[in-house]
């Protein structure tokens, strides 16, 4: 990686990347203010998790609304803003034209954002939901899910109206997660929000939407920004790629039903867990056939984009393994209702999907900015942060996970004594949320930087072929 | 896939077998679950939650309790839930048929609450709303639930035995009255005919090995 100017290669930059420069900016722009806001908040919620005095005064902040807000922010401030402008571009780019109806994605994101501030506010204030994943109020998710629907639009007229009849996979994954979303969350709203279902029917409609905003929504979003990226900057073709299909529609049609694997030994209906189980054991070719395609990622020649892949994908393949372990009942039985699962939602939500968005940025702004990142360090310093804060992350939560599992199972250990003997993990994986944090300021600086560099100095501009050579 | 059309159409039906499968292939078969009527005590159970707990449930909701108590028994064989006390048999549908919203949560940092209305910590109103007053371990105080107020002649009754300013009282507000009315009123104690505790057969177990 370099940002010494070098050779021109014309057809790099386009009026497609060009012209879709503000809107992404502005979706790009705002998810990372919500990653940066959803780490803080990740790290206060970890230190009220080993010292539940901290903050406990504020009603706005106490621990279950604090742990909500944390993750509305990350889920549909990052994760769906970065998402959306990663899914747009690719389906610009692999359709063969520039996106048309962008005004309808600046007045989208403005009123994502917007309702989104609005229901943050409301948790804040005591009027959250209990659902996971959909503790917004009733009354943001109607605007929401407007809001969701001009942002998309661009994305799937670029996949009607694509160039070329031949589609890639990269299209597939970014067309499925634009569409099935707002049914998934239409749905929800109904069937928790507007007309609650009686009683566990809510904890059984709330674990298929969690399960299916993941492998609907948010992993064919990362997997998208992979298959495009991996092929893109090795100049390889994908290896057994007639496997890829094969792939998508497996998790597609297994990955929604693993969701009942979170209600092992619940007052549902047992089917609902052993579907889950063996929907689990499945998935795994879904897993398999992404790490053989994919594995490209992993001899990354120097392409710090590339590295961020290589760990995102990791990560998700590691991730559907230690699903499906823990899905089986005897471990289940050990790790449900612990800090394991929140280690294994990290893995899956900073390991994965954030990695792979994080490559995803590095390599789309300097080609819809025409200009190259101000510094590689920053950026270098960016991926030490961010593997090194997840891996703790992850790994200390699962200690946790293991410890307080244990001595959940072991009557004999007081109740009571069990928070002090997860606390040094906790401690460590507030360490490791505090290394995260600081390499998600990094990026957010850097973009800003970069914006900011622009606006105050026009002959910063670089041309196409020195972003070519600072990203890849 | 050139077919835009079957795609769409896969699309379409990757949800739709999911949706059908699990939320309506559960519904089919919990949707019509009614309160039992058992004819020697002349009631139904599970009995609905008074209002104020009904009020205080929705405290529970927006506090975000969930977040660290669960409130469902695994069965005795299943984790150690029984051995802690949280309940003899196993939690079932019917236990939730009449709450409108519905907590089972997804984490144990704190104990389980489906039995709590039983425990004697429970039992007692005054107790409990001054647990709530105090941290206690892993849990914090909810201090804001309680207000302090200026004694006007007598001492409320309902006031706290925590240390207040001169002359002031530590009242509880009704958000605390109500989460501790719903606290009190969880107690799915009642055996359904489907909820006899399943034995571990620890007995069996040793005469196979």
């Amino acid at each position: 990686m370099t940002t010494a100017p070098q050779a021109a290669d014309a057809a790099e930059v386009t009026e497609i990347d060009t012209s879709a420069r503000w809107p992404l900016l502005l979706l790009l722009g705002s998810a990372l203010l919500w990653l940066v806001l959803s780490g803080i908040l990740a790290l206060a919620n970890l230190v009220q998790l080993h010292t539940p005095e901290f903050m406990a005064g504020c009603s706005a902040l106490t621990y279950g609304r604090l742990s909500a807000i944390q993750e509305t922010a990350f889920i549909y401030g990052w994760a769906a803003n970065s998402g959306l402008a990663v899914a747009l571009w690719l389906l610009a780019r692999l359709g063969g034209a520039p996106l048309r109806s962008l005004n309808w994605v600046v007045a989208g994101t403005l009123f994502w954002n917007f309702a989104l501030i609005l229901g943050i506010a409301g948790i804040a204030t005591g009027d959250m939901t209990s659902n996971a994943w959909l503790h917004l109020p009733a009354y943001v998710l109607p605007m929401l899910l407007v809001a969701y629907g001009t942002i998309a639009v661009p994305g799937v007229l670029a996949w009607t109206g694509r160039r070329k009849e031949m589609t890639f996979a990269a299209q597939w994954y970014a067309v499925a997660a634009l569409f099935l979303f707002p049914w998934l969350f239409s749905i929800a709203q109904m069937m928790l929000v507007f007309a609650p279902e009686r009683g566990v029917l809510q904890a059984l409609v709330a674990g298929w939407f969690v399960q299916g905003a993941w492998t609907l929504w948010l992993a064919p979003l990362a997997l998208a920004a992979a298959y495009y990226l991996v092929p893109k900057i090795t100049g390889r073709i994908i290896p057994s790629y007639d496997f890829a299909q094969l792939s998508f529609w497996t998790l597609l049609f297994v990955g929604a039903w693993t969701g009942g694997r979170h209600l092992i030994g619940g007052p549902v209906p047992a089917w609902v867990a052993t579907i889950a189980v063996v929907s689990c054991a499945l998935l795994l070719f879904h897993y398999i056939v992404v790490a053989v395609n994919l594995r490209g990622a992993f001899c990354s020649g120097g392409s710090t984009v590339l590295k961020f892949v290589a760990f995102g994908l990791a990560a998700y393949v590691a991730g559907g393994f230690l699903d499906a372990y823990t899905a089986m009942r005897g471990v289940a039985v050990h790790t449900q209702f612990t800090h394991f699962s929140e280690g294994q939602a990290q893995l899956a939500l900073n390991g994965a999907f954030s990695m792979l968005m994080y490559g995803a940025i590095y390599f789309l702004i300097p080609r819809i900015t025409g200009l190259a990142w101000p510094s590689v360090p920053l950026i270098r310093a960016h991926y030490a942060a961010a593997l090194t804060g997840t891996i703790v992350l992850v790994v200390t939560l699962i200690g946790a996970g293991c410890v307080q599992g244990h001595d959940l199972n072991t009557a004999a250990i007081p109740f009571a004594d069990i928070a002090g003997h997860v606390r040094p993990w906790l401690l460590a994986a507030t360490a490791g949320q505090a290394i995260l944090l600081l390499g998600n300021l990094l990026l957010a600086t850097h973009l800003f930087w970069l914006a900011a560099a622009k606006s105050a100095a026009p002959a910063v501009f670089n041309p196409a072929p020195t972003m070519e050579a600072s990203v890849s | 896939m050139k077919n835009g059309f079957t795609f769409f159409l896969g699309l379409f039906l990757a949800v739709a077998l999911a949706w059908t499968g699990i939320v309506m292939g559960s519904h089919v078969q919990l949707g019509h679950l009614a309160p039992y009527f058992d004819e020697n005590e002349g009631k139904a159970f599970p009995e609905r939650m008074p209002g104020i707990a009904a009020q205080g449930q929705l405290v529970y909701q927006d506090l975000g309790c969930a977040a660290c108590h669960t409130q469902q028994v695994r069965r005795p064989d299943f984790g150690s839930d029984k051995a802690r006390g949280w309940g003899d048999r196993q939690s079932v549908a019917r236990d939730y048929v009449s709450q409108a919203h519905v907590q089972l949560g997804e984490s144990r940092v704190g104990p389980d609450l489906a039995t709590f209305g039983a425990r004697p910590l429970a039992v007692d109103a005054t107790r409990l709303t001054q647990y709530l007053y105090e941290p206690h371990g892993g849990m914090p105080a909810y201090r804001f639930l309680f207000e302090e107020r200026k004694i006007t002649g007598e001492r409320s009754a309902d006031a706290l035995k925590a240390a207040a300013p001169a002359g002031y009282e530590i009242i509880p507000t009704h958000r605390a009255v109500s989460l501790v009315a719903y606290l009190q009123s969880l107690n799915n104690v009642y055996e359904y005919p489907e909820a006899r505790p399943v034995e571990p057969a620890a007995t069996k177990e040793g005469e196979s090995k």
